[in-house]
């Protein structure tokens, strides 16, 4: 089964287009990357598909449904009355972390727990499991105080605290310490080795190699130029594309972008 | 000092501006008509003063009107950079200028000189060069030493602005801050109406105040631009040392680090020890279904725990009632009655506006979070409002025992209901209008901040709207159709609170699709990129 189906989806901010034509496939139990440079549209991409932003044209398909975000402002795709419960389904680490900053690390967490349908006796249990394994026991502290890691990894918790089946992550190991990124990666292999699917956008392209199976790149505006499968690299295999040979995904990541190279002779 | 860079540091501050405007379609036209305006408002303030001074000298007590229209200016400058935040929002904080290659003192100069060339400051420079070049004009002293005091004034004003917020920010963040404040705006409110029978009594006294007050930095001004004799130059030098002394406390109130509250050791142990089912989730779990208790649960927590809105929620009884005695001061009981039925309106509202006229303004990126539930996106709103309500609300019966217990009229349980039913109305039609000015014209504010005002137009507008109704229709009615505001109607209310009840009810409706449809806009506003 497909997890995620895009198709055709454009986005336009007034006559800018952030997301030009993008139709993308990715199966259940994938670990996906999505790639892109700076500006490409990568976030945006991410909030048609989690109900943040209305797709200007296009379809979502989440877990076999049409997904309009669960926002019923009567455009055409619809189907609001189902989209709140494919959204249980759905976790979310957005780009900008959307923590709320006066509370505490267990009273947000609680709160997302609760929205996304736990039971009271799953929810103090997730968190203060969640809590304990993230390292985030420092009482007292509310996330305004948190350091920039820390928020990370309350945003992490929050994605997965209701155990979803397709998880959205933008930069999620960035500011992060390596034994926090080790925790997570580990997370997420159990996470697709059980079927779920996690939709991971990074730059950083080492990590993206060695824990995602398929990567999908975009250039500006949110243009699909390669998909395909990555686990060649594990295997000391190489991947061809327009007659070259690619034994690495930053190379390939580089050729398609468009490397640059400028002399700036007083840097 | 390294003036280049500073200069450079104002500039931005006015191209930042500039920025703001260009990036929302038609703002240009509306920013260069604000700007006309407030110069052509500089100049009526100017003739103005100029007026003041002509008025002044004919009438043969130049020193006096000036004492008075300096002294009021001064006043007036301290309350509205204070307790209404015009002309305190400097774009760059001392932290932001940390980026730049500038040394302590350049970054003090360059955050300080960013403050007073704010255009709110030269409203008042205006109307002191005015009366400066008016009393010149007319013959009753020096024009430069007047000048010289203009400019000198306008500067401890602005520098006794900022050491009185400083001193009131630091009060806040202290937990006994709230009730400091409360005693020291009820000492300031009551102080007027206790000291002027004493002086009526007691000329004496009088005289002595206005003796001590020569020593203070309006009538030190007043004495520089009527005077040429000796008594100007002592008028001179008592601003200068003011402004020294301001300067002074200024500096070491910005070296000294704030006061951080540390939490005790039992408090860390009570902390430590996780509860997950507080106080806010079971009201709202009583009060409302499973799906839209939890987010109740999370706003009620979210703004109850505002540093802010606990003062004002505090303070808006007291101030409610002053402003309630201070109106009807003149009009008697059945007045008292009349100015009660508006003003117990406002104290639904008084405290809450800046959550329930900007819902969204002090969530920052966490905006999106509400987009990502899986619940009906509008939940947010109407969740949101709900919860200001409420906490509004909780104030209502407080205000109603008070009017049975302390004013000075024989209790009329027909009375208290009348009181009962302009409160919920004020209560409902205030938060509809929140929904829209949440929904058309948010602004984006800080959580923290203890002073200012960080309201939209819109937002004062409802605002400011709202105390003037509450305060001059009852007044207008007991004038001109007492009927209405008499105990033996008391029936009217009830159509009028389920007026208002009305309105909420259509505006929730209304606005729910709304906020839906303009979320990418909120977002942007509420991020900072709108």
């Amino acid at each position: 089964m497909d997890a995620i189906r895009l198709t055709n989806l454009v986005k336009k901010y007034g006559p800018t287009v952030a997301v030009e034509n993008l139709s993308l496939t990715v199966r259940a139990g994938t670990m996906f990357g999505f790639l892109g440079p700076n500006g490409s549209g990568k976030s945006t991409t991410i909030g048609c598909m989690t109900g943040l932003l209305d797709p200007s044209s296009g379809e979502v398909e989440l877990l076999g449904q049409r997904f309009d975000g669960g926002n019923s402002s009567g455009n055409s795709s619809g189907n609001a009355a189902g989209n709140p419960a494919i959204k249980r389904r759905i976790g979310v680490m957005p780009e900008t972390l959307g923590l709320f900053e006066p509370l505490y690390a267990h009273e947000f967490l609680a709160f997302v727990g609760r929205m996304f349908g736990l039971d009271d006796a799953t929810t103090r249990k997730r968190v203060t499991e969640l809590l304990a394994a993230l390292d985030l026991t420092d009482p007292g502290k509310t996330l305004s105080e948190y350091s920039t890691g820390m928020r990370k990894r309350v945003a992490f918790a929050a994605a997965v605290i209701h155990s979803p089946e397709v998880l959205f992550l933008d930069e999620p190991f960035e500011s992060i310490d390596p034994a926090g990124v080790s925790l997570m990666k580990q997370w997420l292999r159990r996470f697709t080795e059980q079927g779920r699917t996690v939709f991971i956008t990074s730059h950083v392209l080492e990590t993206v190699e060695r824990i995602c199976t398929e990567v999908a790149i975009i250039t500006k505006p949110g243009k699909l130029v390669w998909q395909g499968d990555i686990t060649t690299f594990a295997n000391d295999g190489a991947i061809s594309y327009g007659g070259q040979e690619f034994k690495a995904l930053e190379p390939l990541f580089l050729h398609l972008t468009g490397e640059r190279y400028a002399d700036l002779n007083w840097l | 000092m390294n003036p280049s860079l500073i200069a450079e540091l104002v500039r931005l501050r006015y191209k930042l501006m500039w920025a703001k405007t260009r990036s929302r379609n038609g703002r240009i036209a509306l920013f260069l008509a604000g700007y006309i305006l407030l110069v052509m408002l500089i100049a009526l303030l100017t003739s103005g003063g100029f007026g003041a001074a002509l008025v002044a000298v004919r009438s043969g007590k130049a020193e006096m009107v000036a004492r008075a229209v300096l002294g009021v200016l001064f006043l007036e400058g301290l309350i509205a950079t204070t307790i209404l935040g015009f002309g305190m929002n400097a774009i760059f904080s001392e932290t932001e200028l940390r980026r730049y290659p500038v040394n302590a003192t350049e970054r003090r100069v360059a955050r300080h000189l960013i403050g007073i060339v704010d255009p709110f400051w030269f409203l008042f420079l205006a109307l002191e060069v005015g009366l400066a070049v008016g009393l010149y004009a007319a013959g009753a002293g020096s024009f430069w030493l007047g000048f010289l005091a203009a400019l000198l004034l306008f500067l401890c004003n602005y520098l006794a602005a900022r050491v009185l917020a400083l001193i009131v920010d630091r009060v806040m963040q202290r937990k006994s801050g709230a009730f400091i404040l409360l005693a020291v705006i009820l000492s300031l409110s009551l102080g007027p109406s206790l000291l002027i029978p004493a002086f009526k009594e007691n000329p004496q006294l009088g005289r002595a105040t206005v003796n001590t007050l020569r020593y203070t930095p309006p009538f030190g001004a007043a004495a520089a631009m009527v005077r040429t004799d000796s008594g100007a130059v002592l008028g001179l030098g008592t601003v200068v040392w003011w402004g020294l002394g301001l300067g002074a406390a200024l500096v070491v109130l910005e070296r000294r680090p704030p006061h951080v509250r540390v939490a005790s050791q039992s408090a860390l142990a009570k902390s430590a020890a996780i509860t997950f089912d507080g106080p806010f989730d079971r009201l709202a779990a009583t009060l409302f279904d499973a799906e839209d208790a939890p987010l109740v649960a999370h706003w009620l927590r979210f703004y109850a725990r505002n540093n802010r809105f606990r003062t004002f929620h505090l303070l808006s009884l007291p101030l409610v009632a002053f402003m309630t005695f201070a109106v009807s001061a003149q009009s008697g009981a059945g007045g008292l009655f009349a100015t009660a039925l508006g003003t117990i309106g406002c104290v639904s509202f008084l405290a809450s506006s800046r959550i329930s006229l900007n819902l969204f303004g002090y969530v920052g990126g966490a905006f999106r979070r509400y987009f990502l539930l899986p619940t009906d996106p509008s939940a947010a709103l109407r969740t949101g409002s709900y919860a200001s309500l409420l906490l509004s609300a909780s104030i209502l019966p407080f205000a109603l025992l008070a009017w049975a217990v302390f004013a000075p009229v024989a209790f009329d349980p027909r009375k208290l209901f009348m009181l009962a039913g302009t409160g919920t109305t004020g209560l409902f039609v205030f938060h509809g209008l929140g929904l829209w000015v949440t929904l058309f014209n948010p602004r984006r504010g800080n959580y923290s901040s203890s002073l200012g005002n960080d309201l939209s137009l819109g937002g004062n507008i409802v605002l400011m709207g709202g105390v003037m109704t509450g305060i001059f229709l009852p007044k207008a009615l007991l004038r001109w159709a007492p009927a209405f505001v008499s105990a033996g109607n008391w029936w009217e209310v009830i159509p009028l609170a389920l007026a208002g009840i009305g309105f909420y009810v259509v505006s929730l409706k209304a606005a729910g699709p709304l906020f839906v449809a303009r979320r990418e806009k909120l977002l942007a506003v509420v991020e900072g990129r709108g």
